[in-house]
């Protein structure tokens, strides 16, 4: 009774504290219209100290959300362009010498920042694309023999272009699995069309947007959503669909296999419980459910799932291999 | 000596007209016609080829042709398969007499095989049939068996033997065949999965109460309110899933609601209250006291029983009526 009776007041500061976050949404609704499940995503990585890798054909408006997010959320926004011809200098920085005081001095790059907008990360050599991993993963870089704190929140969003492979990179998996989250961005409807277009075809600047959420707001967010009650039962359901990934003849799906040449890592079970809770979180609740965690089920493992060859050959994607662990593992 | 003269003249007064008669005869060109086969080679492996000059001798005022071999029926009974035949017409003048006529065979069989009987027919120069001559040549080819050493090439196969049986009623018969063991199939598989499921919607309903029932008991025999409500989400799902034909065991309860909702069902909100709190006890830590838990339990035993009693009606089972 105590526990409920907690988890009832928890709700209620959650209500409260995820005000800025509806806040932040309006002043994203200025500028970006639909697309709300990425802009719902974003708010869910930036809960919970992760990254995303935004997928989707140009011209969707994956950069303005992401600047436009930046603004809002008055955060520091850096966007480097990937090109083939990087240094990873180029991303984190490097050591300049200065001829009066003869000495080498760090000049940061611009990995110093709070959200960073990886245009094309693919476009660049894998040299490039591990120093944003370090940084990612340590939030913080090496210049010289000195160290950096990133500054929090730290938070990359990388994007690439799934129809157009030529002169790329493909990310390494150890890299994609550091992505908490890949989202596909997917074009607008019909009527949200006619209102970008609407909105986009003039000559005025763009409407500005008001930085509405203090640095606190984020932090206190964040000690909330590490109170979120997790159910042992909703804790086994996590792993027995991350297991199912693996082994999917252990939950009755011996089709897949053969269509599965690798499943997700363990890294997918604690960013999926870690997303489930801020999903929780965007919802105002002090606990998680089923529906928090198959709501961001394909978001946070269609990077981690390798389809096998016999998958490629019949056009099955990781998408339809999810669809198909979802609906056979029983929901607690 | 008068008598030896008298027996010399006699002579020839015998001889004179035969040798005029012979002369004459040989001036208007009419010859005894003569056939000779030649068979080229004389010895061939198994399904190789032979070639056979046939050359006529005959009359100037004729012409020769070659009957026969014309069909496969006449060779049926030999072990030759004519590939080809030409007529050799390019003789000079002084002996237009004569005809010559190749023929190309496969040889099958095994040993000493005699060319097959042909017959060669004489016209007049109106196209009249004077003459017919059946023959059976001597001529024979020797041939051998293949063996592993000999097979180099590639040899002309036997044409096809013509099926008793025509090949399409065969394809027929048995398209017709597993056509019908497959409706036969089909049919029972709908039967069966019919069965089944008016089974499983008759007894859902019943299933359910008795289930209810007995967590009923468990719960005044002192079962932890908490459990039951999780055995009470677990019977609500079988249910809907058995009763309505919904995904319940492994949708959500946001999924459920939204599969009910389309299927406009009676007792929507009840049940989805129900599941909430179901919900709420699983996932949230909520302790509800037995008094509640046996409400709870009164409530999921009414809805049960209000969707069974929209079923005698006609319209689908628990749908809400929209007049």
């Amino acid at each position: 009774m105590q526990q409920a009776v907690e988890l009832e007041e928890l709700g209620v500061q959650i209500q409260e504290a995820s005000r800025f976050l509806e806040k932040a949404g309006e002043q994203l609704s200025r500028r970006i219209i639909g697309q709300h499940e990425v802009i719902r995503r974003i708010f869910i990585a930036m809960l919970v100290n992760g990254h995303i890798l935004l997928e989707g054909v140009p011209g969707l408006a994956k950069t303005l959300i992401i600047r436009t997010f930046a603004a809002a959320m008055n955060l520091k926004f850096q966007r480097i362009q990937f090109t083939p011809d990087m240094l990873p200098a180029d991303l984190i920085g490097t050591m300049i010498y200065n001829p009066k005081d003869m000495e080498f001095y760090p000049r940061k790059g611009p990995v110093f920042a709070n959200v960073i907008l990886a245009d094309e990360i693919n476009r660049s050599p894998a040299k490039v694309q591990s120093a944003l991993l370090e940084a990612m993963q340590e939030h913080q870089v090496t210049i010289g023999n000195q160290t950096f704190p990133l500054q929090e929140p730290f938070m990359v969003l990388a994007t690439q272009n799934p129809i157009e492979h030529e002169g790329t990179y493909i990310l390494p998996e150890a890299q994609v699995d550091r992505f908490m989250m890949k989202i596909i961005v997917d074009y607008p409807s019909y009527d949200e069309e006619l209102e970008i277009m609407l909105q986009s075809a003039t000559t005025a600047s763009e409407l500005p947007i008001r930085p509405v959420v203090q640095p606190h707001d984020i932090s206190r967010a964040r000690t909330l959503i590490d109170r979120i009650y997790v159910d042992p039962r909703v804790q086994r359901y996590i792993v027995d669909l991350v297991v199912a990934t693996r082994k999917p003849a252990q939950y009755g799906m011996a089709n897949l296999e053969t269509m599965i040449e690798y499943g997700a890592s363990p890294r997918a079970s604690i960013f999926l419980l870690l997303a489930a809770k801020a999903h929780a979180f965007l919802q105002h609740r002090a606990y998680i459910t089923p529906e928090d965690v198959k709501a961001i089920a394909y978001d946070t493992l269609r990077h981690r799932i390798r389809p096998g060859y016999e998958a490629e050959a019949d056009n099955i994607k990781p998408d339809d291999i999810i669809r198909q662990i979802l609906q056979h593992v029983q929901v607690p | 000596m008068a008598g030896f003269h008298k027996q010399l003249l006699f002579l020839f007064l015998v001889l004179l007209p035969m040798a005029f008669s012979l002369a004459y005869s040989r001036a208007e060109g009419k010859v005894q016609p003569e056939i000779t086969v030649r068979v080229t080679p004389d010895s061939v492996l198994v399904g190789d080829r032979i070639r056979c000059t046939i050359t006529v001798h005959h009359s100037e005022q004729e012409v020769a042709a070659l009957e026969l071999f014309n069909s496969h029926d006449t060779l049926a009974d030999y072990p030759f398969e004519l590939i080809s035949r030409k007529r050799l017409s390019s003789f000079p003048l002084s002996v237009a007499g004569k005809q010559a006529f190749e023929l190309e065979f496969a040889v099958f069989g095994n040993g000493h095989q005699s060319l097959p009987p042909f017959m060669v027919t004489l016209r007049d120069i109106n196209g009249r049939i004077t003459k017919k001559i059946p023959c059976t040549s001597s001529a024979s080819v020797f041939v051998r068996a293949l063996t592993d050493s000999s097979m180099r090439d590639l040899r002309p196969l036997k044409p096809p033997l013509k099926p008793s049986i025509p090949f399409l009623l065969i394809i027929a018969v048995i398209v017709g065949v597993f056509g019908v063991a497959g409706i036969v199939l089909l049919l029972l598989f709908l039967l069966k999965r019919t069965v089944r499921h008016s089974a499983e919607r008759v007894d859902s309903g019943q299933v359910a109460q008795r289930k209810l029932r007995k967590l009923g008991s468990s719960l005044s025999a002192g079962m932890p309110p908490h459990e039951c409500y999780e055995e009470l989400s677990n019977i609500m799902r079988t249910f809907l899933e058995n009763h309505y034909r919904i995904r319940a065991l492994e949708a959500v309860t946001q999924e459920i609601e939204r599969d009910l909702k389309k299927l406009g069902v009676a007792g929507f909100e009840s049940i989805m209250n129900l599941l909430k709190q179901a919900d709420l006890v699983k996932f949230a830590d909520s302790r509800p006291d037995v008094e509640e838990s046996r409400q709870s339990l009164h409530k999921a035993s009414e809805v049960i029983r209000s969707t069974r009693d929209t079923k005698g009606d006609g319209s689908i089972p628990g749908r809400l009526k929209t007049d």
